[in-house]
């Protein structure tokens, strides 16, 4: 049970991270690198704004999640939509760019020592024999809630409808005069918001840390490839899989002996995801078929 | 008054000219074909029509008003609507849904005239057939059925001028009558349409006008028979005969 719960926990992380980026992806077709920075960004301007500067937690947040999205702004405006009419795999390099200027300002402006958006120690509750934190509990229900709202612009909004139209077949959407570049505009910034909340996820429920920008951004995309191109909702379910699996293999002594698969494995099942879905179901497992633009 | 011209249309692309030097109009209510060998450049044309490739040279006149730079949302929204060879529709939305967006997509003083967006979703749906699947997703439609979907979508959203590429295109026999009468009824209610179709008795059929496009240029037009039977058809498609 314990195992469940911890893969609830890391799934909502990976879930928020991973439901913007499949937008981002089905909508432009680019990849962005520089996703776990802004995730860390996120978190740390959260923390910066809470603990250094003692705002308020809630208006800290609201702080992180601006932050988030003028930092989406500006990378899709400099490194994105300039790049990406051109070749759509330019981003993937002018994002990686991004990410290691990313990765130097948070080691020059944070340092390398883990921060915590919240101090001291967490009330933990026991649930069907699992320990859980207050804050834990309210990590995950806030993420049910972000992805509810989601998923009420998606499918009741005008708005909404628009951006699966582009998704789905972006010059249909274009002849019937949706203007797509606007969208892609919201839905980047909106995945910044989303990453950015991310962030502070983890800031809340763990400590924050420089090195973990790149894991986050192939756990989003193991999700998104596995759910398959611009399913929201495949890949939300395929984070939460991906995480349980991940708790799995390393929950469980699977070695010989009673041995467990050393803790530092675990990421590597992100890996697997993409290479095996890449071979065998390069659809991902919620799209019939291949999207010919 | 022509409602579509074009002139010295002229498409250049890494060296190699796909389109040279279009010329043609197209008066309001005629329904126009498009025929030519495959490369021969017809969607390439109906691209630079619906602003998704932009012209190295030339002119394109809609409705007396230059569109040359003109981006694709906003030549849709003045009233040209594009049904795509692959199918156009959003498989994973609703029939109404599909239908639905295309009216929210209007430009607001044209969404302005609809009283009621849904009604008319259910009344475009009832005339193509389809009210009864509206809560279906698009994806579990035949060829035929997504193809009526797509024009019937176009028509919804107000278009004046229709740029069909490949209508019959895996439709099965059946229902390309039934995108055939839905054509017609483009005509009758003063729609103009362009389609491009490799069913020579389909555009003898349809067809008020036919444009014979090869390598780029148009080098045959007229009334559907006299192109039919112009023996330089034959040579384009077939190449000239070494017996002669």
């Amino acid at each position: 049970m314990q195992l469940i719960f911890n893969a609830l926990i890391a799934g909502s992380l990976a879930a928020l991270i991973a439901g913007g980026l499949s937008l981002v992806y089905g909508t432009l077709g680019v990849f962005n690198m520089a996703l776990g920075q802004m995730v860390l960004f996120g978190g740390y301007i959260t923390w910066f704004l809470h603990i250094q500067m003692e705002i308020p937690l809630l208006m800290s947040i609201c702080g992180g999640a601006l932050f988030g999205a003028l930092l989406a702004w500006f990378t899709f405006e400099v490194f994105v939509n300039p790049f990406y009419k051109r070749h759509r795999f330019l981003p993937l390099v002018t994002t990686i760019a991004l990410s290691m200027i990313l990765d130097g300002l948070i080691l020059i402006i944070f340092k390398s020592s883990p921060k915590g958006i919240l101090q001291g120690l967490k009330n933990s509750v026991e649930i069907f024999g699992a320990i859980i934190s207050t804050e834990q509990i309210a990590l995950i229900a806030f993420t049910i809630l972000i992805l509810c709202s989601f998923a009420y612009v998606l499918h009741s909004t005008s708005i909404g409808r628009k951006i699966r139209a582009v998704v789905q077949h972006p010059q249909a959407a274009m002849s019937l005069g949706i203007r797509s570049p606007q969208l892609h505009r919201l839905i980047f910034i909106s995945s910044g918001v989303l990453a950015s909340f991310g962030g502070i996820f983890i800031g809340i429920d763990q400590n924050l840390s420089p090195v973990l920008g790149f894991p986050i951004t192939i756990k989003a995309y193991a999700a998104i490839i596995a759910g398959g191109r611009g399913h929201f909702w495949g890949a939300i379910i395929c984070a939460y899989l991906i995480a349980l699996i991940e708790q799995l293999v390393v929950g469980i002594p699977l070695l010989p002996g009673g041995n467990y698969i050393p803790a530092g494995y675990q990421h590597s099942v992100a890996l697997f995801f993409i290479i095996v879905f890449l071979i065998f179901k390069p659809t991902g497992l919620f799209c019939s078929r291949l999207r010919t633009a | 008054m022509p409602i579509l011209s074009t002139n010295s249309l002229s498409l250049e692309i890494n060296g190699q000219q796909i389109l040279k030097e279009v010329s043609f109009s197209i008066e309001k209510g005629e329904i126009v074909g498009l025929i030519g060998p495959n490369g021969s450049g017809k969607t390439t044309l109906f691209n630079v029509l619906s602003g998704f490739l932009k012209h190295t040279d030339g002119k394109i006149d809609f409705e007396e008003t230059d569109i040359s730079e003109v981006s694709a949302p906003k030549r849709a929204q003045m009233g040209i609507g594009r049904v795509f060879q692959n199918f156009g529709i959003f498989r994973e939305m609703t029939l109404e849904e599909n239908v639905l967006v295309a009216l929210e997509s209007l430009p607001k003083e044209k969404r302005g005239e609809i009283n009621n967006l849904k009604e008319k979703t259910k009344e475009t749906l009832e005339f193509i057939g389809l009210a009864n699947r509206a809560k279906e997703k698009a994806s579990s439609l035949s060829g035929g059925q997504m193809r009526l979907l797509e024009i019937g979508r176009t028509l919804a959203s107000g278009k004046e001028l229709f740029l069909l590429d490949e209508p019959t295109a895996g439709v099965s026999p059946k229902m390309t009558n039934d995108v055939s009468s839905l054509i017609r009824e483009l005509k009758d209610d003063g729609k103009t349409v362009m389609i491009i179709e490799h069913d020579l008795p389909f555009i003898a059929q349809i067809c008020d006008r036919v444009f014979v496009l090869d390598v780029g240029s148009i080098v045959l037009e007229g009334d559907p028979q006299s192109v039919q039977h112009d023996v330089r058809l034959k040579e384009i498609y077939f190449g000239a005969d070494p017996t002669n």
